[in-house]
């Protein structure tokens, strides 16, 4: 019924500074990866339901938690989890890399209006969340996700409100679409440098936008025509 | 097959496209040509429902576009000019399976007619690959074998080799040649028209001339080149 | 929901993952440089109204949580959710329906007033018109996903309410940057009548 999103191969990160160098062009021709690492580990073979229900369970949990000890002790007791997973040091760094500035800044703050303990506290939950909700992504294949969530819609659907063929084509033809607005940007780019134009949201906005809806009428004719 | 048109005329946004259309067609072959913007694309899109018709009917093998739009679509395959505008899926193979969601209600079985189609073309190879890794051609090809999984009983084509190199091109004659089923062609490659059975000149809306490839192509480099 | 809506809504749900995978903007006189993410919901939210737009962000947030990095930093999965900033990204998806919502109701007024006045025809100037989509998109894409953020913000860092304002002030001027660009082209694209 729900059609298989598998993990597209090839994994790119895209670049985050500096001028948009051929490379970066080239990333955004590139697919997506996704956080999954296949592996055979007991992680990977338990059900994603009774993954994602542990981890909400948990992460609520923790919240009430106050112990600084405790919390270290969960940290560790994840971190372990993560190993488990089969996960690389320099896999889990790329993730949390984004967060460990954010945390740190917060940790600061926090421990400078309201003393050291509560700000490692609130920097061990984090991370003790983070690290748990990243063990779920990296032994859950898209397709299994896909799966809870039509699960999730059941009542819906039974209710009328959702149609699982529909959802399921606009998640396909959003991953679909990705890589396409990605070169298109580029091209509406190159041709605004080319005639001597600074691109810009501003500039860019417009012609993005009406090769955008044009295509629009044009897919969903496609569409309509398979019937 | 039997496409008929009757006393057709077709409004888009507030212009007239087609006007007073009459015609049957029931040839192997058929290609369509005109000048841009002479209607042609509107003609096509009449058969497959794309477009209704303001006055008039269309009649594809008896079914009326009017009435019953989805039993016409499933006898008609439409291939797009532009394939990514096409492909709808990310995955090759997802994109073929969907569109035998309603013909075939076996998975199983819809995965196998998905990797028959595709290898029917050559491709049998690209089941597994995502769709923008695909080159222009290889695009073509999937969106071709996306439609002929649905085992269509009447093909349309619209502008098939605009986008196409010199290679892909012969390579697409030559399959067209091939395919069993009647198929129309709306086209700007006049070579193509030479293994058409019937060739439909269309110019400002109107039928401007109806016969042989010979005589049509002479007609249209007479007067509309 | 006809096909042509799902199109739009996997179409502009792509160009907000385009947008937001963008290398941040550095513009002067703004503190923090600028991702265009929020530049992507308020466009969907002013282009599309809002039960489409309401639809994208959800199924933005969803691809995100999924699993794959359509976030801004190429973030991804459920530990989004963990982190002190998820209630910025939830709150997008309210946010962008009562954009939609706005910006589609200045237009019944505008329609209201053609109508009754007789004499001097009430024709909304563009001016006018972008003037009604900044507000619209300030006060869904600003005002309510900060609304929902920095409480969320201080629920998970304990951190306390006003340090926590002070915190996120910094990329209000931002913000409002992205609303008027978002409102002029969103003003540009509606007269075309494509949607």
């Amino acid at each position: 019924m729900v059609y298989q999103l598998r993990r597209w191969p090839g994994i790119k990160r895209i670049a985050r500074d500096g001028p948009l160098t051929p490379t970066t062009q080239d990333s955004y021709r590139k697919m997506l990866g996704s956080l999954y690492l296949p592996s055979g580990t007991w992680l990977h073979l338990a059900p994603a339901g009774l993954k994602l229900a542990v981890l909400a369970l948990s992460s609520t949990a923790l919240m009430w938690v106050h112990s600084p000890l405790l919390l270290l002790l969960t940290c560790l007791l994840v971190c372990l989890l993560v190993r488990c997973a089969g996960a690389s040091l320099q896999q889990v760094w790329r993730q949390l890399r984004p967060l460990v500035w954010l945390l740190l800044t917060l940790g600061a703050l926090s421990a400078w209006s309201q003393g050291v303990l509560q700000a490692l506290e609130m920097v061990l939950r984090l991370f003790t969340l983070v690290l748990a909700a990243l063990v779920v992504s990296m032994t859950t294949p898209l397709t299994q996700m896909m799966q809870v969530v039509v699960w999730l819609l059941g009542p819906f659907e039974r209710l009328g409100w959702v149609d699982a063929e529909k959802v399921a084509l606009g998640f396909g033809l959003t991953l679909r679409l990705i890589p396409e607005l990605g070169v298109q940007w580029q091209d509406i780019r190159e041709a605004q440098l080319a005639r001597g134009l600074t691109p810009s949201p501003l500039t860019m906005g417009v012609p993005m936008l009406l090769r955008t809806l044009r295509r629009a009428d044009e897919i969903a004719e496609a569409i309509d025509a398979r019937g | 097959m039997l496409i008929e048109f009757k006393n057709v005329s077709v409004e888009r946004e507030r212009r007239l496209v087609l006007t007073d259309l009459c015609l049957v067609l029931s040839e192997q072959r058929i290609g369509v040509i005109g000048p841009n913007g002479s209607g042609k694309s509107s003609l096509v899109r009449l058969i497959n429902g794309l477009l209704l018709p303001q006055t008039g009917q269309v009649c594809v093998n008896g079914l009326d576009t009017g009435k019953d739009v989805a039993a016409v679509r499933r006898q008609v395959g439409f291939v797009f000019q532009n394939p990514d505008n096409q492909i709808v899926f990310p995955m090759v193979h997802e994109d073929i399976e969907f569109g035998l969601k309603h013909r075939e209600p076996d998975p199983k079985r819809r995965v196998l007619r998905a990797q028959a189609a595709l290898e029917r073309l050559g491709v049998g190879h690209l089941t597994e690959r995502s769709v923008h890794t695909l080159s222009g051609g290889e695009r073509q090809l999937v969106a071709l074998a996306a439609v002929l999984a649905t085992e269509p009983e009447i093909l349309v084509f619209d502008e098939p080799t605009t986008q196409l190199d010199l290679r892909l091109r012969n390579r697409f004659e030559a399959h067209l040649a091939g395919l069993p089923q009647p198929a129309l062609v709306v086209s700007h490659d006049l070579a193509l028209m030479h293994q058409m059975d019937r060739v439909l000149v269309i110019d400002q809306g109107q039928l401007a001339f109806d016969g042989v490839p010979t005589e049509a192509l002479a007609w249209y480099q007479a007067h509309c080149a | 929901m006809k096909t042509k809506d799902i199109v739009l809504i996997a179409l502009f749900t792509a160009l907000i993952v385009v947008l937001s995978l963008l290398p941040p903007i550095p513009l002067p006189l703004i503190p923090v440089p600028l991702t265009l993410q929020t530049f992507g919901v308020m466009l969907a939210g002013l282009i599309l109204g809002p039960a489409r737009a309401g639809l994208v962000l959800l199924l933005y947030v969803m691809i995100a949580l999924l699993g794959l990095p359509v976030l801004p930093g190429g973030r991804a999965g459920l530990a989004v959710l963990a982190g002190p900033t998820a209630g910025f990204l939830l709150g997008m998806i309210p946010g962008a329906f009562v954009t939609g919502w706005l910006s589609v109701l200045s237009i019944q007024n505008d329609k209201s007033k053609e109508v009754s006045s007789s004499y001097d025809t009430f024709r909304p100037t563009p001016v006018w018109q972008i003037a009604r989509y900044v507000l619209a998109a300030v006060i869904g894409g600003i005002v309510l996903v900060y609304a929902i953020g920095i409480p969320w913000l201080v629920f998970v860092t304990k951190m306390d309410f006003a340090k926590a304002c002070w915190a996120m002030a910094v990329f209000v001027p931002g913000d409002v940057l992205k609303a008027i660009v978002a409102a002029v082209v969103a003003q540009r694209i509606r007269r075309l009548n494509m949607v």
